[in-house]
């Protein structure tokens, strides 16, 4: 998948390349730094693509597990960090697949930079959690990898195995629903 | 031409999939009509602020990076030998990012994995019946 390169993970330095050969050879030291420096972006991507703290532990789990299965795979085409991110992504969409939950209520989770909450334009992190919790979860998904994660949308229609057309309609939807939930809430 | 024309095609300017001569139109109806261009510039701040939302790296629950190391913990190293159904998955997994996925009338798309599932599935089941069938044939013939 390809995907935004604007998130703060592209900005988090790789691991070097013999602390991923350790890694790829089953050493524990190092694939502990690996989950340590990118456990907040994994499960950040769980979370937005799932929507529920116990589904998305472990979504991130899985993630962490297939990169731990795959590192012989990974080539440095890409950076490590996208690469895990792709692996996150999709683990996540997996999971959103294979597992139906309810959401449960709306609770702002912690952040790991408590002082960049505030979006601008008057939204905060806790509306923008709101609106996305209160939309249909066949809109949500597709929204969170259209919007938030920059896919294409054909990469989105293969990932949740949805004709392209219907996934622009529930894109289109979840933004019209977003727009209007942000807007009334910016009012009020 | 009504309001609703050009509101069908806001989605499609912010996703830059309109061709220059709607491009052109839309941005003639936004420059007079306040109810659209508000509706676009709420488009942009909604799409902005997931954006921004997306950069937000959320805390994971106390003891996550534990959990996932005492996971790994019980896999064998990545290079080492797998069990023969952990190999048989993973190779599936290759050939799935190598053929893609397989288009289905309607536009939907299945991993390449499954139809070959179905095919073995279908394979065997056809020559258990033959071979069912076969058996059946043998003990009515007449002697």
């Amino acid at each position: 998948m390809a995907a935004s390169n604007s998130h703060m993970w592209a900005l988090l330095p790789d691991p070097s390349p013999a602390d991923l050969v350790r890694a790829a050879a089953g050493d524990a030291g190092a694939f502990r730094l690996i989950v340590e420096r990118y456990q907040g972006m994994v499960y950040s991507v769980a979370y937005n693509v799932l929507g529920d703290r116990t589904d998305a532990e472990d979504a991130a789990q899985e993630a962490f597990l297939r990169c731990y299965r795959k590192l012989p795979q990974y080539r440095s085409e890409a950076t490590f960090s996208t690469w895990l991110f792709r692996l996150a992504l999709t683990a996540a969409v997996d999971y959103k697949r294979r597992e139906q939950r309810h959401p449960e209520p709306v609770e702002v989770p912690e952040f790991v930079d408590e002082a960049s909450t505030e979006l601008g334009d008057g939204v905060s992190a806790g509306a923008i959690m709101a609106a996305l919790h209160e939309l249909p979860e066949d809109y949500r998904v597709p929204t969170v990898l259209r919007d938030i994660y920059g896919l294409p949308y054909q990469e989105i229609a293969e990932a949740t195995g949805r004709p392209l057309g219907t996934v622009k309609v529930m894109v289109h939807r979840g933004r019209a629903s977003l727009r209007l939930r942000l807007s009334a809430g910016r009012d009020s | 031409m009504d309001c609703s024309y050009f509101r069908e095609r806001l989605n499609r300017y912010v996703d830059a999939e309109l061709g220059y001569l709607e491009v052109a139109e839309l941005q003639q109806h936004l420059s007079f009509c306040p109810g659209c261009a508000v509706e676009l510039a709420q488009l942009g701040e909604a799409r902005t602020a997931l954006a921004r939302w997306g950069r937000l790296e959320l805390a994971p629950p106390p003891g996550f990076a534990e959990r996932v190391i005492a996971t790994v913990g019980l896999e064998p190293a990545p290079g080492a030998p797998k069990p023969f159904g952990r190999a048989v998955e993973e190779a599936f997994d290759r050939l799935d990012e190598a053929l893609g996925r397989v288009p289905l009338p309607g536009g939907r798309t299945i991993p390449v994995k499954n139809v070959i599932g179905w095919g073995l599935a279908a394979a065997a089941l056809i020559a258990g019946l033959e071979r069912r069938h076969g058996r059946r044939t043998r003990e009515l013939k007449p002697l």
